[in-house]
Formats: structure tokens, C-alpha cells, sequence
């Protein structure tokens, strides 16, 4: 399980100094993409509660939205049915399922997945606007046999 | 609930069509075969450099491959069994093992894919710079096999009894049930030696199919035979709630609330520090996809996930107007419960090829999983413990003999532990998560997002971890093998920090004791935090490189002295 490090051209990824144009927006680099051109994200500290560069600012209030919503589905349907298990064990019309039931073994599942979803978007959406190509990095195709279990397979 | 259902001299689901079934016997073979022929098409791809064709696979197929590993015999038997003996109890696993990948998604993936390490205990090792906590995370993810594995021996055994029949005596001593356990678990071994040589890891993509097909089809197959259901049954089944008796669906009768939130709780910081989930991460092409694989994977998953409850609900019914009534005493025992999903397809009258069909895709979700935490505890030992520490000059030849007999013995005890299993299959998966939630995550969860974490917090917070997984284990679990009186030594104890859910209690404890410990001693080395940066990064990474890489490549041009 070696490691397959190749320097090449690529390497210079992360660095700020190097001058590369922002193509998206036509040469005209806007604020965001102006911050992340003159950020140096490797002399900027990491801290869940406390980010220092825009685009980790930016990201993380999506992170904690999503986070909070998160929160709310999943145990928010429980905590209601402990709290007011009168109105939560309600019949609902049509489908038949009693409230809390519908929302726990549906509405959990459910909501999660959407909310991925919405986090996507939204992350590639930040992409974006920070003028950012994920496919800016030439993908490697020289078939390194890495295996797809991990490498564990010694 | 779950403990008094535990200890039975002799597990035999009552209801089940317990005999030797030449079709389905058949059809879980060939299942068999099929999977060792793929591994055996991919060997040769592999040796001819077609992997490169293998990087191209696109969000959807490698979100397949998560759903495949992530989905066992505990999601596929242990869910519906679950949900259908202690109601809204059993909600909280269908909620824990789906929203928990959003976790993973927000704040894991993509950092995890930038990170570029292989396994569990390699990023532990690399992130503190220590072989210690490395030896630690091996031992952990050594320990999460064998607990995991627990369950799916009994899965197997159980839906082997429907397929091959009660073999009661042929081994002295041994009843049906653990007959069963003994060979269904050397085929599970001699399939891994085959797969293993074959290099048949990268069956993820067709066990998935079979697997969510025949759990599907199942499940439509058995409500429009009934008349319970038409083209939706995932919903349908609402209707049939109040018919089911109130236990299936009134709140907090079978357990309790706190219960509930530990358990669901220690479900979803398992899922987030589990280490074959983690390594898929590793291994996506980049991390756009990294994110969007994690979606597609959570969708694949949910299709078996919004399946399960109404699975459990027709099973319930057909259980109670031919065998017996489902709750209330004796009720519907524990091995019955485990085999519902076959329970239910059988007792509709369906043909027997059918109801094969079925269990078939049970014994593939339990086979697949093990095959994979059984290479990921092995290469543990094997790597981890055995090259990286004991003995760094080993030869391949030594390092793929101690593989070998890591699986051995990982077979071995598990074989062992599931002849008496302690709980049902999905209460025994939970135990590895609440490990995997106490030790791992927060390594994994605090090692990304706070750079200042260092190798003596990380030392400190994983062997708090384990200590406070163990005590709920030793008080609860232990006794059930015959240990202290078969009692649980406190039940105070017990009802507070449930073994099912420890988690609740120790994530919080292991983050304090490891920030605590970060804070009082020095700070990691900057090369290690600049590590952490270029997880965070936004800059886009090449595909072959590590963030040690991009960092050793930055090497030395202005440092401003920020420390």
C-alpha cells in the first residue's frame, strides 16, 4: 500500500501567489473570487468555531444551516411525540399513518436526503462563485493500479 | 425487551419452513459463484491496466458501491425485525443509519478524499504523528470487525436454516441454529480466501442490485399478494398501522425515550467513524464527487430504508394469522423477528424459488459486509500492527501470512461468539457503532476541524473511548455469555448508558478529555496543521495527491512565524 505521490505540475495547487486568471467571469474576477486569489489557505488556521478565510466563513454558515434543519428532523419528530404525544399520534388523512410515525420512519430518511442534496448544490453553487473549477486539475491517466477496496489487500 | 428475549437454549425462528431447499440452495450458491467470476473479470482488468477506465466511475455507480457496503444483514434481516417487535423503537435505526451519512457529508467527505490516506488507522497515525494511536485505531477497527461480524453470523445462520435445513448434531454438541453459524461462516471465510486472491472487492456495484432487487420485489411481491398494497407500499402500509396491534406503533411502550435519542444518537456518530463507510471516501475520484457519491449513496440506501418499516408491517400481520400472536406472551421470538423478511414472503404462499430469492439477498448483504470488515480488520493487523510496528522489515510473504491468519482467527471468535449471540442481529451491529462513535469519530471529527489537536489529546481521548465502551459492554453484554451470574451487573447503569447507545455518553466525554488535552500540551507541528489546511482547502486537488503531498510540495516558501 504505497503511497502514489506525484509532484508534477499540479503540486502548485493551494498556493495564492502564482497568478493564475480566473476564467469564469470573462478576466473580471469578482470580490469572492478576488478573496480566494489572495488567500493562502495553507497559513490559515483551521477552527470549526472560529474561520478565518471567506470561503470557510461562507461555507460553514451553510454547514451549520444545514446542521440546525438536520437536527430538527431527526430528532425533532421523537421529541414532540415525548412532548405532546396526544396531537402526534393523530391519524393523518389519507395514507392512514399515525403523525408521528409518518415523520420519524419517513420524514427522517427523507429529509436527509434532500438536505444532501440541497448541500450539494449549494457547495457547488460556493464553488462558483469563488471561481473555482473543480476540473481545473488535469485528472492523472497513467492507470495506477490503486486498488478500489482502499488498498487493504496487501 | 431486547435482554430477555436473549438467552434462548435454541434458536429456532418458529413459523419458518426449516428444511433442505434445492432452488434456493442452488440460487445461493450460484450467487456465490457469481461474485467470485466477477472478482475474477476484474483481476484480469486490473493486471492489464484497465483501472484507469475504473477512475471514470461517475457519482452514481460509486454511490452503489456505499449503499452495497453499507447495507448488511443489519439493514437488510435486523431493521424490519426490530421495527416489528419493538415498534418505534425500531424507527431509530432507520433514522440513524440514513441521516447520519449528512453528517459524514458536511463535514467529512471531501476533507477525508483531500486527506488521501487509505485507512482508519493510517489517518489516525499520519493526522497525530503517532504509532500509538495508530496501534489504537487498529485494534479498534480489529475489535469493530469482530462485533459487527457477530450480527451478520447470526443473519446468516438463521436464512440458512430456511435454505439448507436443520443440521442439529451433525457437530456434537451443536444444535441447528449453530451448525449453521459454523458453516455458513466457513463458507464466509473461504470466499474471503477465493475473493481475496481474485481481488473480487469491487462486487459493491452487483450486490447492491441483488440485494435491493430481491428486497424490493420482495416486499411488492408480498403486499399485492395480500391486497396490502399496490404500487406503493412504502406508504401503504399506513393503513395497516392500526390493525397491527398498538405496539407497533404507539411511542415509547417498548422502550424509552432517552433510549431512543442514545440509541439513534450512537447510530449515526458509528456511521461517521466507521471504518469500511470512511474508506470509501478515499478511494472517488475527486472530492465534487466525494459529495455527490455521498447523495446518490444516502438515495440507494433510503430505497431499502423507507422499505424496511413496511416490510416489518406485513410481516407482522401475516405472523399473527398463522403463527401465533406477534406480541404479548410468548409473542413473536427474537429468531423469528431476525427472519421476518423471509418470514413474510414464505407465509404468503409464495413459490419457493421466490422466498430463496429473498434469502438469498440476505446472505449476500451479510457476506459482503463481512468480507469487507474482515479485510479491514485483517490488513489492521496485518499492516498497521505487524509491519508498521513489530516488524518493519517484514516480507510481503509475512505481511499476507498474518492477513491470512488475522481472518482466521476474526473468523474463528466470531464463529464463537454468534453460537450463543447476545441480542438480536441489529442490536449487535449497534454495539460496533457505539465503538466506532466513542473511538474514531471524534479522531476523525476533531483531527479535521481543529488543527490544534495533537497526538497526546488523540492518545487520551481514544483510550477514554474504549474504556467507555467496554464498561456498558462488560456490565451488559458479557454477562449474557455465561459471565457474572448471566445478570447484568447494574442495571442503573445500564438504563443510563445503554451498551446499544454509549455513544450519547462517551462522544461528548472523549471530546472534552481530547480538547483538554490538546490545550494543555503543545501544539501539534506546523507541517501537521498545514495538513488540515489543505483539507479545507478550496483549491481544486489532483487526483493521485495527498494533502501531504501538496503540502511537502509548498515546502519552506514563506511561513510567516503565525505560531
Amino acid at each position: 500500500m504505497t503511497d502514489k505521490t506525484t509532484h508534477d505540475t499540479a503540486g502548485d495547487s493551494g498556493r495564492a501567489d502564482d497568478g493564475r486568471s480566473i476564467e469564469t467571469d470573462g478576466g473580471v474576477a469578482s470580490q469572492a473570487a478576488q478573496d480566494h486569489e489572495q488567500t493562502d489557505y495553507l497559513n490559515a488556521e483551521v477552527n470549526l468555531l472560529n474561520p478565518s478565510t471567506p470561503f470557510m466563513r461562507e461555507h460553514l454558515k451553510i454547514v451549520w444551516t444545514g446542521f440546525a434543519i438536520w437536527a430538527v428532523i431527526v430528532f425533532g419528530p421523537v421529541t414532540m411525540t415525548r412532548l405532546a404525544p396526544g396531537v402526534m399520534t393523530t391519524q393523518m388523512p389519507v395514507i392512514g399513518f399515525p403523525l408521528h410515525y409518518f415523520l420519524i420512519a419517513f420524514g427522517g430518511p427523507t429529509g436527509a436526503l434532500l438536505l444532501s442534496f440541497w448541500y450539494a448544490r449549494k457547495r457547488d453553487a460556493l464553488d462558483e462563485k469563488y471561481g473555482i473549477d473543480p476540473e481545473s486539475v488535469s485528472t492523472q491517466t497513467e492507470g495506477e493500479a490503486v486498488a478500489a477496496d482502499g488498498g487493504v489487500e496487501e | 425487551m431486547i435482554d430477555s428475549l436473549a438467552l434462548q437454549s435454541e434458536l429456532l425462528p418458529e413459523g419458518l419452513n426449516i428444511s433442505f431447499k434445492t432452488l434456493p440452495a442452488i440460487l445461493v450458491l450460484g450467487m456465490l459463484g457469481l461474485f467470485l467470476a466477477i472478482g475474477f473479470v476484474f483481476r484480469v482488468a486490473d493486471t492489464e491496466n484497465m483501472w484507469v477506465a475504473g477512475r471514470s466511475i461517475g457519482n452514481v455507480e460509486n454511490g452503489m458501491a456505499i449503499g452495497a457496503n453499507w447495507m448488511s444483514a443489519a439493514s437488510y434481516l435486523g431493521m424490519a425485525a426490530l421495527i416489528a417487535l419493538s415498534g418505534v423503537y425500531g424507527l431509530a435505526f432507520v433514522v440513524g443509519w440514513t441521516t447520519g451519512y449528512f453528517i459524514l457529508l458536511i463535514f467529512m467527505a471531501a476533507q477525508l478524499r483531500r486527506f488521501g490516506k487509505y485507512t482508519a488507522p493510517d489517518f489516525v497515525g499520519d493526522r497525530f504523528n503517532s504509532d500509538s494511536a495508530r496501534a489504537i485505531a487498529a485494534v479498534t477497527t480489529f475489535l469493530i470487525g469482530f462485533v459487527y461480524a457477530i450480527g451478520q453470523a447470526r443473519g446468516m445462520a438463521l436464512v440458512g436454516l430456511y435454505v439448507f435445513g436443520d443440521f442439529g448434531g451433525v457437530i456434537p454438541g451443536l444444535d441447528g441454529y449453530q451448525v449453521m453459524v459454523v458453516a455458513m461462516m466457513a463458507i464466509t471465510v473461504g470466499y474471503l480466501s477465493l475473493s481475496g486472491m481474485l481481488g473480487a472487492t469491487k462486487n459493491q456495484a452487483v450486490q447492491y442490485v441483488i440485494l435491493i432487487v430481491a428486497f424490493l420485489a420482495g416486499l411488492f411481491v408480498v403486499g399485492v399478494t395480500n391486497g396490502y398494497s399496490t404500487i406503493l407500499p412504502q406508504i401503504e402500509y399506513g393503513m395497516l398501522i392500526s390493525e397491527l396491534g398498538s405496539e407497533f406503533s404507539e411511542p415509547f411502550v417498548n422502550e424509552s425515550y432517552y433510549l431512543w435519542i442514545a440509541t439513534c444518537f450512537s447510530l449515526i456518530v458509528g456511521t461517521c467513524g466507521l471504518p469500511h463507510v470512511l474508506v470509501r471516501f478515499y478511494t472517488v475520484e475527486s472530492e465534487r464527487t466525494a459529495r455527490w457519491s455521498t447523495v446518490w449513496g444516502l438515495f440507494f440506501i433510503c430505497l431499502l430504508y423507507w422499505s424496511a418499516p413496511a416490510f416489518a408491517a406485513f410481516g407482522t400481520d401475516l405472523y399473527s394469522s398463522n403463527v401465533g400472536a406477534t406480541y404479548g406472551d410468548p409473542g413473536m421470538s427474537s429468531a423469528a423477528g431476525d427472519v421476518i423478511v423471509v418470514l413474510a414472503t414464505q407465509l404468503s404462499g409464495l413459490p419457493e424459488w421466490f422466498v430463496g430469492l429473498v434469502a438469498a439477498g440476505g446472505i449476500a448483504a451479510a457476506i459482503a459486509t463481512v468480507a469487507g470488515l474482515f479485510i479491514a480488520g485483517s490488513s489492521a493487523i496485518s499492516h498497521d500492527i505487524y509491519t508498521n510496528i513489530i516488524n518493519p522489515d517484514a516480507t510481503q510473504r509475512q505481511q499476507i501470512l498474518v492477513g491470512r491468519l488475522s481472518i482466521l482467527l476474526l473468523g474463528a471468535i466470531t464463529t464463537l461468539a454468534a453460537l450463543d449471540p447476545a441480542a438480536p442481529i441489529a442490536a449487535l451491529v449497534s454495539y460496533a457503532f457505539s465503538l466506532a462513535g466513542a473511538v474514531l469519530f471524534p479522531m476523525f471529527f476533531l483531527g479535521m476541524w481543529w488543527e490544534n489537536t495533537n497526538r497526546q489529546g488523540a492518545l487520551a481521548g481514544m483510550l477514554t473511548g474504549l474504556t467507555l465502551w467496554a464498561i456498558p459492554m462488560i456490565n451488559e453484554v458479557v454477562p449474557t455469555y455465561g459471565f457474572f451470574g448471566g445478570e447484568t451487573i447494574s442495571p442503573a447503569l445500564a438504563q443510563w448508558m445503554p451498551a446499544i447507545g454509549s455513544a450519547l455518553i462517551a462522544v461528548p466525554i472523549v471530546f472534552v478529555v481530547t480538547i483538554g488535552v490538546s490545550l494543555a500540551t503543545e501544539e501539534p507541528p506546523m507541517e501537521t496543521k498545514k495538513i488540515v489546511r489543505q483539507c479545507h482547502s478550496p483549491e481544486p486537488m489532483s487526483q493521485q495527491q495527498t494533502a501531504e503531498d501538496v503540502v511537502a510540495a509548498d515546502g519552506g516558501t514563506e511561513t510567516p512565524a503565525d505560531d
